[in-house]
């Protein structure tokens, strides 16, 4: 790749060339590197710049310094009550989404018929749950008049609660939607599941260990390499939540449901103040750049590496 | 694992070139003709020119959509050459999506573009200068009333065609109100409003629906003969403290709808106002949407005006342009983009499709002309522009920057007065504040 004669179309020397280990690794992590530079390097050095700008879209950009920042930590009210919004959605939604994804993994693990085809339905919420289809049969299930409040009535409940127009209540529509989506975070704790090995079991029940000791003992111990994994990749997704608030219930009532993604593309789009959206999502980088962080020193104190010993 | 928030983040940027994709067909080079041809003429000679390729963005929704969907198939019929790529949103999303398209340098050849933005884009140099089309006839204005083109006129050019005029209503259905037994006046004062909102109540259990967005705080500061964003400037709060007098009293009433409802039922979206499943007797709009509105309620609905205050002698109620169409400045195709907008406006094989949905049609002939084929339904826009016409003041001065914020600022606020989070007091005080701040800024 980086000779710099050409040699004639030789196929040894073309053969050699490719050959060359280091030739082999440049062309495989080419399509990585131009995508990474295209869409991710340059487009973040882009923002990062943009973050210090007014910048209308329609006008050039104009360097105002840090006032983007400062407006966003003194002045912006709505900016907190956002940022709160968020990490209540990602600290209620994270823990359950694993829980459950554990929970159903625990029942797939046991090889039957049909566990594949069980797999393939939970997994596909996943796929489908950011969708705007999903979002929009969301709305439709929790509105006044829609299923959730015709099934409680069925069972003699008599609601007629809009879940989605209450404030207390939207979020966790929301956040149900997000637990719903456990399907990747399943199909991991599946693959750990499966790496336990049973002798460890066979060892607990010769030492008369009950379903309870062996879950907490060897179970939950051994996957909490997995957990980890999950946790900081839940994480991440939930902090970029978008397309549920935005469609579901367009951030409201009463901002309620306004997650940070939608308040910064509301500023850089419908506000036109693309250099404060920008900021924003700077802010947003560092937050989860040190909840990350965070995990990562704690890794030490509770997830367990077999290899280590 | 970082990076992919910013990918996610950054996605903004992409966004622009992605959205933006649409507008960029494959075009050609425009065919080089002469103005001003009958329609079978131009057939005939252009038959077997080069393709164009033209895109058109509106917002709008499903009735305009199926309309204009309609009329550009039949002017591609007419023109085989012309190939036009349609792309419409919903209001809310059709800005951000047309502002992204501006940053990627893509706008849509022809687009919709609304009185309150219409100055942004063309101050940033985004909106070609029609003027010269209208020179040369390749857009015939001579039976449009020169205030229309005023209206699209900065510093002596043209930059829109308006589509057709358009006034506040109230609209209201007839079978409750009939149940009831009241009779609704051609325009009623606020606090009549309120007395047949009770009597309706009462009578039928239907709701009241008050809207507290900026239509009506715009309209309020007509009401008492001054402008919205005048009265922010000068830290008038007259109105402004009228208008969430006005929100708080019709939210606390035994009649209103609640809260809840409303946010679950957008009445800023045609297809969930309250008014569609009987919810509420009662909804507020724009005139040229009551077409969208009566096929999404199923129903032929009432109209009146908006309400006033009693011994005012102000013009509160006005006609505005409902919606312009713009060229791009980018546009490679600027003269077919042109001879569009003319058929748009001027023909009336096309304004029979579209039936004044954007609006009375502007051109006096066309709307002469499609007058008696219209339906029961565009009838009744027909006659209620008419009369709003007696009675209209002069529209409001274009909006300032900034009026996109200060609009979902209003309707943050009026949704706290409707929980009864907040007091008038700090409605208002909350309003005058943040909106004095967003338009500065924006005016920076």
């Amino acid at each position: 790749m980086k000779q710099t004669e050409k040699p004639p179309k030789s196929k040894k020397t073309l053969a050699q060339k490719l050959n060359t280990e280091k030739a082999a690794g440049y062309v495989f992590i080419l399509p990585f590197i131009i995508g990474f530079l295209a869409f991710m390097a340059v487009p973040m050095a882009l923002s990062f710049g943009f973050s210090f700008t007014r910048y209308n879209i329609l006008e050039s950009p104009v360097f105002i310094g840090i006032e983007n920042y400062m407006t966003m930590f003194t002045k912006d009210a709505k900016f907190w009550k956002v940022f709160g919004v968020t990490m209540y959605y990602v600290f209620c939604s994270v823990p359950l989404r694993l829980i459950m994804a554990l929970a159903v993994a625990m029942l797939l693990v046991r090889g039957t018929k049909a566990s594949g085809f069980y797999r393939a339905v939970y997994y596909l919420p996943s796929i489908m749950g950011s969708s705007v289809a999903v979002a929009i049969l969301w709305k439709r299930m929790f509105s006044g008049d829609g299923v959730i409040n015709t099934m409680l009535q069925a069972i003699g409940i008599p609601c007629s609660t809009a879940w989605l127009g209450r404030s207390d209540t939207a979020i966790w529509t929301l956040i149900i939607l997000a637990v719903w989506q456990f399907g990747s975070s399943m199909l991991i704790f599946l693959s750990g599941l499966k790496q336990i090995p049973v002798n460890l079991y066979e060892a607990a029940i010769m030492d008369g260990a009950g379903g309870f000791q062996k879950f907490f003992k060897i179970t939950l111990p051994m996957l909490t390499p997995s957990i980890f994994f999950n946790l900081i990749n839940q994480l991440i997704t939930g902090f970029m939540a978008f397309t549920q608030s935005y469609i579901i219930t367009q951030g409201g009532p009463r901002d309620s449901t306004r997650f940070y993604a939608v308040y910064m593309y509301q500023n850089s789009f419908t506000y036109n103040k693309l250099g404060y959206g920008c900021a924003m999502a700077w802010f947003m980088i560092l937050v989860i750049g040190l909840l990350t962080f965070i995990l990562f020193k704690s890794q030490n104190k509770w997830v367990y590496y077999e290899s280590e010993g | 694992m970082k990076k992919k928030l910013l990918a996610g983040s950054l996605a903004a940027v992409m966004a622009a070139a992605a959205f933006a994709g649409c507008s960029q067909g494959a075009q050609t080079k425009t065919a080089k003709e002469p103005a001003k041809k009958s329609e079978t003429e131009v057939n005939l000679t252009r038959s077997g020119d080069e393709k164009v390729t033209l895109s058109f963005c509106w917002w709008g929704n499903q009735t305009r959509n199926d309309l204009t969907k309609k009329a550009v198939d039949l002017y591609m019929s007419n023109n085989p050459n012309v190939e036009i790529k349609v792309e419409f949103t919903d209001w809310t999303g059709y800005w951000d999506k047309l502002s992204a398209m501006a940053a990627g340098g893509n706008l849509p050849d022809i687009m919709q573009q609304d009185y309150g933005y219409l100055g942004s884009y063309q101050s940033s140099g985004q909106l070609a200068d029609l003027s010269e089309f209208i020179d040369s006839g390749v857009i015939d204005t001579e039976k449009i009333n020169k205030s229309v083109i005023d209206s699209s006129t900065i510093d002596g050019k043209c930059y829109g065609i308006s589509s057709g005029v358009t006034a506040l209503m109230m609209d209201y259905d007839k079978a409750i109100v009939e149940e009831a037994g009241v009779t609704i006046p051609q325009q009623m004062t606020f606090d009549e409003l309120y007395d047949i909102s009770q009597e309706i109540y009462d009578k039928t259990g239907a709701r009241t629906y008050f809207d507290g967005g900026m239509n009506t705080l715009k309209y309020m500061a007509r009401v008492n003969g001054s402008s919205l964003f005048e009265d922010i400037n000068a830290g008038d709060d007259t109105s402004v403290k009228e208008h969430f007098a006005l929100v708080e009293k019709f939210a606390q009433a035994e009649f209103a709808i609640s809260p809840d409802v409303l946010a679950e039922k957008n009445p800023y979206v045609v297809e969930t106002k309250p008014i569609n499943d009987g919810t509420t007797w009662n909804d507020f709009s724009y005139c040229n949407q009551y077409i969208s509105i009566c096929s999404a309620a199923g129903r032929e609905l009432g109209i009146t005006m908006y309400p006033t205050v009693e011994g005012k002698d102000t013009k509160p109620m006005y006609l505005q342009p409902a919606a312009f169409l713009s060229v791009a400045e980018t546009s490679r195709n600027k003269e077919e983009a042109a001879k569009f907008i003319n058929w748009f406006i001027n023909s009336v094989e096309c304004n029979e499709i579209l039936m004044a949905e954007r609006g009375m049609p502007v051109n006096t002939d066309v709307s002469e002309a499609i007058k008696p084929k219209a339906d029961p339904v565009a009838q009744v826009v027909f006659d209620y522009v008419a009369e709003v016409n007696t009675v209209a003041g002069s529209v409001d001065p274009p909006e300032p920057e900034g009026r996109a914020e200060v609009d979902d600022l209003c309707n943050s606020i009026v949704e706290n007065l409707r929980y009864g989070d907040i007091t008038v007091e700090e409605a208002t005080e909350s309003f005058m504040t943040d909106a004095k701040r967003i338009l500065d800024e924006a005016a920076k």
